[in-house]
Protein backbone atom coordinates (compact mmCIF):
# COMPACT_ATOMS: atom_id res chain seq x y z
CA UNK A 1 0.00 0.00 0.00
CA UNK A 2 1.37 3.54 -0.98
CA UNK A 3 1.72 6.20 1.78
CA UNK A 4 1.11 9.52 0.87
CA UNK A 5 1.70 12.39 3.08
CA UNK A 6 -1.01 15.27 2.94
CA UNK A 7 1.52 18.61 3.82
CA UNK A 8 -0.69 21.64 4.92
CA UNK A 9 -3.54 20.39 2.99
CA UNK A 10 -7.04 21.22 3.73
CA UNK A 11 -10.41 19.22 4.11
CA UNK A 12 -11.17 19.85 0.37
CA UNK A 13 -7.50 18.54 -0.78
CA UNK A 14 -7.95 15.56 1.51
CA UNK A 15 -11.56 14.80 -0.25
CA UNK A 16 -10.05 14.87 -3.08
CA UNK A 17 -6.97 12.89 -2.92
CA UNK A 18 -8.63 10.08 -1.22
CA UNK A 19 -11.65 9.85 -3.91
CA UNK A 20 -8.80 9.72 -6.47
CA UNK A 21 -6.72 6.85 -4.94
CA UNK A 22 -9.02 5.11 -2.81
CA UNK A 23 -8.40 2.44 -1.19
CA UNK A 24 -4.59 1.72 -2.46
CA UNK A 25 -3.29 4.14 0.12
CA UNK A 26 -2.46 5.05 3.21
CA UNK A 27 -3.03 9.15 3.81
CA UNK A 28 -1.01 11.02 6.97
CA UNK A 29 -2.01 14.30 7.35
CA UNK A 30 0.52 17.08 8.74
CA UNK A 31 1.33 20.47 8.89
CA UNK A 32 5.00 21.63 7.07
CA UNK A 33 8.01 20.39 9.23
CA UNK A 34 11.07 20.88 7.34
CA UNK A 35 13.11 18.48 9.71
CA UNK A 36 10.87 15.59 9.30
CA UNK A 37 12.28 13.02 7.19
CA UNK A 38 9.81 11.82 4.00
CA UNK A 39 11.95 8.93 3.27
CA UNK A 40 8.99 6.31 4.00
CA UNK A 41 6.46 8.01 2.08
CA UNK A 42 5.44 7.19 -1.06
CA UNK A 43 4.30 10.91 -2.90
CA UNK A 44 4.08 13.91 -0.53
CA UNK A 45 1.37 16.28 -1.52
CA UNK A 46 1.60 19.89 -0.93
CA UNK A 47 -1.39 22.23 -0.59
CA UNK A 48 -0.20 26.20 -1.86
CA UNK A 49 -3.52 27.76 -0.36
CA UNK A 50 -2.65 31.22 0.34
CA UNK A 51 0.92 31.09 0.61
CA UNK A 52 3.02 33.46 -0.75
CA UNK A 53 5.34 32.88 -3.71
CA UNK A 54 8.58 32.85 -2.02
CA UNK A 55 7.38 30.99 1.58
CA UNK A 56 5.86 28.12 -0.83
CA UNK A 57 9.23 27.97 -2.71
CA UNK A 58 11.25 27.42 0.79
CA UNK A 59 8.59 24.96 1.28
CA UNK A 60 8.86 22.81 -1.72
CA UNK A 61 12.56 22.82 -1.46
CA UNK A 62 12.91 21.57 1.81
CA UNK A 63 10.43 18.80 1.41
CA UNK A 64 12.94 17.87 -1.64
CA UNK A 65 15.68 17.89 0.73
CA UNK A 66 13.56 15.83 3.03
CA UNK A 67 13.43 13.65 0.76
CA UNK A 68 17.21 13.08 0.77
CA UNK A 69 17.49 12.12 -2.60
CA UNK A 70 14.60 9.40 -3.43
CA UNK A 71 12.68 9.20 -5.46
CA UNK A 72 9.52 10.62 -4.22
CA UNK A 73 7.22 12.52 -6.07
CA UNK A 74 6.20 16.40 -4.68
CA UNK A 75 2.45 17.38 -5.80
CA UNK A 76 1.93 20.96 -5.16
CA UNK A 77 -2.00 21.87 -5.24
CA UNK A 78 -2.51 25.67 -6.36
CA UNK A 79 -6.02 27.33 -6.78
CA UNK A 80 -6.76 27.25 -10.97
CA UNK A 81 -6.77 31.41 -10.05
CA UNK A 82 -3.29 31.14 -8.85
CA UNK A 83 -1.44 32.65 -11.77
CA UNK A 84 2.48 32.18 -10.19
CA UNK A 85 4.20 30.73 -12.68
CA UNK A 86 5.51 26.93 -12.48
CA UNK A 87 8.86 27.35 -13.29
CA UNK A 88 10.17 27.99 -9.68
CA UNK A 89 8.80 25.63 -7.62
CA UNK A 90 9.43 22.64 -10.44
CA UNK A 91 13.20 24.16 -9.99
CA UNK A 92 12.71 24.20 -6.70
CA UNK A 93 12.21 20.36 -6.63
CA UNK A 94 8.12 19.89 -7.09
CA UNK A 95 7.67 17.27 -9.84
CA UNK A 96 4.23 18.26 -10.36
CA UNK A 97 1.63 20.99 -10.62
CA UNK A 98 -2.26 19.81 -10.23
CA UNK A 99 -5.07 22.23 -9.13
CA UNK A 100 -8.23 21.41 -7.48
CA UNK A 101 -10.27 22.37 -10.66
CA UNK A 102 -8.51 20.26 -12.90
CA UNK A 103 -10.34 17.06 -14.25
CA UNK A 104 -10.51 14.50 -11.73
CA UNK A 105 -9.71 11.25 -14.02
CA UNK A 106 -6.45 13.61 -15.67
CA UNK A 107 -5.07 13.85 -12.13
CA UNK A 108 -6.30 10.28 -10.77
CA UNK A 109 -4.30 8.91 -13.82
CA UNK A 110 -1.44 11.35 -12.89
CA UNK A 111 -0.80 10.66 -9.43
CA UNK A 112 -1.42 6.68 -10.12
CA UNK A 113 1.32 7.05 -12.25
CA UNK A 114 3.66 8.60 -9.96
CA UNK A 115 3.18 5.56 -7.91
CA UNK A 116 3.85 2.95 -10.10
CA UNK A 117 6.79 1.29 -8.70
CA UNK A 118 10.30 1.76 -10.82
CA UNK A 119 11.57 -0.97 -12.66
CA UNK A 120 14.21 -3.32 -11.37
CA UNK A 121 17.65 -3.09 -12.38
CA UNK A 122 18.69 -5.66 -14.94
CA UNK A 123 21.34 -8.33 -14.07
CA UNK A 124 23.88 -6.64 -16.93
CA UNK A 125 23.19 -3.28 -14.92
CA UNK A 126 23.96 -4.68 -11.70
CA UNK A 127 27.35 -6.02 -13.07
CA UNK A 128 28.77 -2.65 -13.13
CA UNK A 129 26.47 -0.98 -10.48
CA UNK A 130 27.68 -3.32 -7.96
CA UNK A 131 31.04 -2.11 -8.80
CA UNK A 132 30.69 1.48 -8.36
CA UNK A 133 29.05 0.54 -5.06
CA UNK A 134 31.61 -0.93 -3.94
CA UNK A 135 34.28 1.41 -4.98
CA UNK A 136 32.11 4.36 -3.41
CA UNK A 137 32.18 2.13 0.20
CA UNK A 138 35.83 1.74 -0.48
CA UNK A 139 36.65 4.93 -1.10
CA UNK A 140 35.00 6.85 2.00
CA UNK A 141 36.19 4.02 4.08
CA UNK A 142 39.95 4.74 2.86
CA UNK A 143 39.98 8.14 2.57
CA UNK A 144 37.08 9.32 4.95
CA UNK A 145 37.57 6.91 7.37
CA UNK A 146 33.55 6.74 7.21
CA UNK A 147 30.91 4.22 6.73
CA UNK A 148 28.21 4.57 3.69
CA UNK A 149 25.78 2.30 3.89
CA UNK A 150 24.08 1.66 0.50
CA UNK A 151 20.65 1.89 0.72
CA UNK A 152 18.72 1.71 -2.47
CA UNK A 153 18.28 2.40 -5.79
CA UNK A 154 15.87 3.33 -8.92
CA UNK A 155 16.24 5.21 -12.55
CA UNK A 156 15.70 8.63 -12.45
CA UNK A 157 13.64 10.45 -15.16
CA UNK A 158 14.81 13.43 -14.70
CA UNK A 159 18.17 15.28 -15.36
CA UNK A 160 18.01 17.48 -11.88
CA UNK A 161 19.27 16.79 -9.04
CA UNK A 162 18.41 18.63 -5.43
CA UNK A 163 21.52 18.45 -3.58
CA UNK A 164 24.21 21.04 -3.36
CA UNK A 165 27.55 19.99 -5.05
CA UNK A 166 28.24 17.40 -8.01
CA UNK A 167 31.51 15.94 -8.88
CA UNK A 168 31.04 14.64 -12.21
CA UNK A 169 33.12 12.67 -14.74
CA UNK A 170 32.94 11.51 -18.45
CA UNK A 171 33.72 7.82 -18.94
CA UNK A 172 34.66 6.87 -22.69
CA UNK A 173 36.02 3.95 -24.07
CA UNK A 174 34.49 0.41 -24.74
CA UNK A 175 31.55 1.96 -22.89
CA UNK A 176 30.49 5.57 -22.46
CA UNK A 177 28.56 7.77 -19.84
CA UNK A 178 28.91 9.62 -16.67
CA UNK A 179 28.88 9.33 -13.40
CA UNK A 180 28.11 11.88 -10.91
CA UNK A 181 28.02 11.94 -6.74
CA UNK A 182 26.60 14.74 -5.58
CA UNK A 183 26.17 15.83 -1.81
CA UNK A 184 24.27 17.81 0.65
CA UNK A 185 26.85 20.58 1.79
CA UNK A 186 26.99 19.26 5.27
CA UNK A 187 27.82 15.83 4.48
CA UNK A 188 30.43 17.44 1.63
CA UNK A 189 32.18 19.11 4.25
CA UNK A 190 32.09 16.65 6.68
CA UNK A 191 33.91 14.22 4.30
CA UNK A 192 36.11 16.57 3.16
CA UNK A 193 37.76 17.52 6.36
CA UNK A 194 37.87 13.51 7.52
CA UNK A 195 39.96 13.03 4.47
CA UNK A 196 42.18 16.12 5.24
CA UNK A 197 42.16 14.90 9.41
CA UNK A 198 41.06 18.38 10.18
CA UNK A 199 38.00 20.63 11.71
CA UNK A 200 34.74 21.06 9.98
CA UNK A 201 36.10 24.76 10.42
CA UNK A 202 38.88 24.67 8.49
CA UNK A 203 37.06 23.44 5.11
CA UNK A 204 36.36 26.00 2.91
CA UNK A 205 34.15 26.11 -0.32
CA UNK A 206 37.67 25.83 -2.54
CA UNK A 207 38.49 22.62 -0.58
CA UNK A 208 34.57 21.31 -0.53
CA UNK A 209 34.62 22.02 -4.14
CA UNK A 210 38.25 20.56 -5.37
CA UNK A 211 37.57 17.08 -2.78
CA UNK A 212 34.37 16.66 -4.14
CA UNK A 213 36.11 16.05 -7.71
CA UNK A 214 38.62 13.87 -6.29
CA UNK A 215 36.20 11.63 -4.28
CA UNK A 216 34.11 11.12 -8.31
CA UNK A 217 37.36 10.34 -9.68
CA UNK A 218 38.83 7.99 -7.28
CA UNK A 219 35.43 5.93 -7.10
CA UNK A 220 35.41 5.78 -11.18
CA UNK A 221 39.04 5.09 -11.45
CA UNK A 222 39.03 2.18 -8.93
CA UNK A 223 35.66 0.96 -10.54
CA UNK A 224 37.62 0.98 -13.54
CA UNK A 225 39.89 -1.37 -12.94
CA UNK A 226 37.05 -4.16 -12.30
CA UNK A 227 36.03 -4.03 -15.84
CA UNK A 228 39.11 -4.63 -17.94
CA UNK A 229 38.42 -6.61 -20.89
CA UNK A 230 34.70 -6.66 -20.24
CA UNK A 231 32.11 -4.13 -22.57
CA UNK A 232 32.05 -1.69 -19.88
CA UNK A 233 35.81 -0.76 -19.58
CA UNK A 234 36.30 3.19 -19.78
CA UNK A 235 38.66 5.60 -19.46
CA UNK A 236 38.21 8.36 -17.48
CA UNK A 237 37.96 12.18 -18.30
CA UNK A 238 39.05 15.45 -15.82
CA UNK A 239 36.50 15.40 -13.04
CA UNK A 240 34.30 18.99 -12.90
CA UNK A 241 32.32 20.11 -10.04
CA UNK A 242 28.74 21.93 -9.79
CA UNK A 243 27.40 23.90 -7.20
CA UNK A 244 23.60 24.83 -6.30
CA UNK A 245 20.40 22.73 -5.78
CA UNK A 246 18.38 21.64 -8.86
CA UNK A 247 21.68 21.79 -10.97
CA UNK A 248 20.67 19.81 -14.29
CA UNK A 249 23.36 17.11 -15.65
CA UNK A 250 23.56 16.05 -19.30
CA UNK A 251 23.08 12.16 -19.69
CA UNK A 252 24.23 10.22 -23.28
CA UNK A 253 21.19 9.71 -24.85
CA UNK A 254 19.57 6.35 -25.11
CA UNK A 255 20.64 5.36 -21.50
CA UNK A 256 19.68 4.84 -18.48
CA UNK A 257 20.70 6.77 -15.27
CA UNK A 258 20.70 4.75 -12.45
CA UNK A 259 20.65 6.41 -9.21
CA UNK A 260 22.22 4.86 -6.00
CA UNK A 261 21.30 6.26 -2.85
CA UNK A 262 23.73 6.11 0.32
CA UNK A 263 22.93 6.98 4.01
CA UNK A 264 26.16 7.88 5.77
CA UNK A 265 26.65 10.46 8.76
CA UNK A 266 22.99 10.91 9.16
CA UNK A 267 22.60 12.31 6.53
CA UNK A 268 22.45 10.86 2.58
CA UNK A 269 24.24 11.21 -0.70
CA UNK A 270 23.92 9.98 -4.48
CA UNK A 271 25.61 8.70 -7.22
CA UNK A 272 24.71 8.81 -10.51
CA UNK A 273 25.82 6.36 -13.20
CA UNK A 274 25.05 6.39 -16.38
CA UNK A 275 27.18 3.80 -18.53
CA UNK A 276 26.00 1.93 -22.24
CA UNK A 277 28.43 -0.13 -23.98
CA UNK A 278 28.77 1.12 -27.86
CA UNK A 279 26.87 -1.31 -30.32
CA UNK A 280 29.21 -2.61 -32.96
CA UNK A 281 27.86 -2.21 -36.25
CA UNK A 282 28.20 -5.11 -38.69
CA UNK A 283 27.89 -4.52 -43.01
CA UNK A 284 24.96 -6.67 -44.04
CA UNK A 285 26.02 -7.74 -47.25
CA UNK B 1 64.53 17.32 2.36
CA UNK B 2 62.29 18.36 -0.21
CA UNK B 3 59.31 16.75 -1.69
CA UNK B 4 57.67 18.23 -4.64
CA UNK B 5 54.04 16.88 -4.58
CA UNK B 6 52.45 17.02 -7.86
CA UNK B 7 48.60 16.76 -8.13
CA UNK B 8 45.84 18.86 -9.78
CA UNK B 9 43.71 18.41 -6.57
CA UNK B 10 44.31 20.75 -3.73
CA UNK B 11 43.08 18.28 -1.29
CA UNK B 12 45.02 15.42 -2.24
CA UNK B 13 47.85 17.35 -2.63
CA UNK B 14 47.19 18.83 0.94
CA UNK B 15 46.60 15.12 1.92
CA UNK B 16 49.97 13.88 0.64
CA UNK B 17 52.26 16.86 1.96
CA UNK B 18 50.74 16.44 5.66
CA UNK B 19 52.11 12.45 5.01
CA UNK B 20 55.16 13.84 3.97
CA UNK B 21 55.63 16.39 6.60
CA UNK B 22 54.97 14.01 9.44
CA UNK B 23 57.93 12.11 8.05
CA UNK B 24 60.34 15.03 8.91
CA UNK B 25 60.50 16.43 5.26
CA UNK B 26 59.49 19.68 3.43
CA UNK B 27 56.47 19.26 1.30
CA UNK B 28 56.43 20.84 -2.17
CA UNK B 29 52.74 21.52 -4.33
CA UNK B 30 53.03 21.42 -7.58
CA UNK B 31 49.71 22.31 -9.46
CA UNK B 32 50.68 19.74 -12.91
CA UNK B 33 53.37 18.57 -14.87
CA UNK B 34 54.94 21.69 -16.11
CA UNK B 35 54.74 23.06 -12.44
CA UNK B 36 56.69 20.29 -11.72
CA UNK B 37 59.57 20.76 -14.55
CA UNK B 38 59.84 24.57 -13.08
CA UNK B 39 59.88 23.40 -9.66
CA UNK B 40 62.43 21.02 -10.09
CA UNK B 41 64.68 23.78 -12.37
CA UNK B 42 64.66 25.81 -9.13
CA UNK B 43 65.27 23.07 -6.43
CA UNK B 44 66.65 19.74 -8.14
CA UNK B 45 69.83 19.77 -5.84
CA UNK B 46 67.38 19.79 -2.93
CA UNK B 47 64.57 17.33 -4.01
CA UNK B 48 64.63 14.04 -2.77
CA UNK B 49 61.36 12.58 -3.91
CA UNK B 50 58.76 13.67 -6.71
CA UNK B 51 55.42 12.14 -5.83
CA UNK B 52 53.48 12.23 -9.15
CA UNK B 53 49.98 11.77 -10.14
CA UNK B 54 48.89 10.85 -13.69
CA UNK B 55 45.93 12.85 -14.93
CA UNK B 56 46.62 16.15 -14.81
CA UNK B 57 45.84 19.63 -17.21
CA UNK B 58 48.17 19.56 -19.95
CA UNK B 59 51.42 17.41 -19.18
CA UNK B 60 50.23 14.49 -17.59
CA UNK B 61 52.40 12.40 -15.34
CA UNK B 62 53.53 9.76 -17.37
CA UNK B 63 55.08 12.56 -19.65
CA UNK B 64 56.64 14.69 -17.10
CA UNK B 65 57.92 11.30 -15.87
CA UNK B 66 59.66 11.12 -19.29
CA UNK B 67 60.92 14.61 -19.18
CA UNK B 68 62.63 13.59 -15.83
CA UNK B 69 64.06 10.72 -17.45
CA UNK B 70 65.40 12.77 -19.98
CA UNK B 71 66.83 15.37 -18.16
CA UNK B 72 70.60 14.62 -16.64
CA UNK B 73 70.18 17.14 -13.69
CA UNK B 74 66.90 15.68 -12.76
CA UNK B 75 67.00 11.29 -13.64
CA UNK B 76 68.53 10.73 -10.47
CA UNK B 77 65.94 11.84 -8.83
CA UNK B 78 63.00 8.94 -7.69
CA UNK B 79 59.67 9.35 -8.61
CA UNK B 80 56.64 7.77 -7.48
CA UNK B 81 53.56 7.63 -9.05
CA UNK B 82 50.70 7.88 -6.76
CA UNK B 83 47.24 8.25 -8.66
CA UNK B 84 43.81 6.24 -9.53
CA UNK B 85 45.30 4.47 -12.40
CA UNK B 86 45.32 1.37 -11.20
CA UNK B 87 45.36 -0.88 -13.99
CA UNK B 88 48.72 -3.62 -14.39
CA UNK B 89 49.38 -2.32 -17.61
CA UNK B 90 49.22 1.55 -16.54
CA UNK B 91 51.68 0.59 -13.80
CA UNK B 92 53.96 -1.18 -16.32
CA UNK B 93 54.10 1.56 -18.51
CA UNK B 94 54.47 4.20 -15.61
CA UNK B 95 57.42 1.85 -14.20
CA UNK B 96 59.00 1.46 -17.56
CA UNK B 97 59.12 4.89 -17.89
CA UNK B 98 61.26 5.52 -14.99
CA UNK B 99 58.83 5.86 -12.04
CA UNK B 100 60.37 3.92 -8.51
CA UNK B 101 57.05 3.22 -7.25
CA UNK B 102 53.22 3.33 -7.66
CA UNK B 103 50.51 3.31 -4.97
CA UNK B 104 47.27 3.84 -6.36
CA UNK B 105 44.43 5.93 -4.94
CA UNK B 106 42.42 5.56 -2.66
CA UNK B 107 44.90 5.09 -0.01
CA UNK B 108 45.66 5.75 3.35
CA UNK B 109 48.16 8.15 5.12
CA UNK B 110 49.50 5.06 6.41
CA UNK B 111 50.08 3.54 3.63
CA UNK B 112 51.70 6.61 1.68
CA UNK B 113 53.97 7.01 4.97
CA UNK B 114 55.04 3.18 4.36
CA UNK B 115 55.96 3.64 0.40
CA UNK B 116 57.65 6.61 1.38
CA UNK B 117 59.82 5.38 4.43
CA UNK B 118 60.97 2.21 1.94
CA UNK B 119 62.05 4.98 -0.90
CA UNK B 120 64.18 6.95 1.79
CA UNK B 121 65.79 3.39 3.09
Amino acid sequence: MSKILLNDCGPEVTQMVNKLLGEKIAVQNSSFDAAKSLQQFNMVILEAGNKKPEELFQQVKSLRYACNFRNIPIILIKNQSDNRPNHSYIMAGATEILSLQDPPLACRQILQGYLIPNRQPLEQEMEYLTTFINSTRHVLKTMASMEAEYKELYFANDFRIFGDISGIIGLSGEAEGTAVITFYWDLARKVISQMMRVTDDKINAELIHDGVGELINMISGFSKKSFIGKPYHFELSLPTVVMGSGHQIGHPEDSSIAMLIFDMERSSFALQVCLKTKVKKRMIS
Amino acid sequence: MKVIVTDDSLVMRKIIVNVVESLGHEGIHATNGQDLLALLEQFADEVGLVLLDWNMPGLSGVEALKAIQGNSRFRAIPVFMVSTESEDVKIDEALKAGAKGYLSKPFTPEELAAKIKDIFG
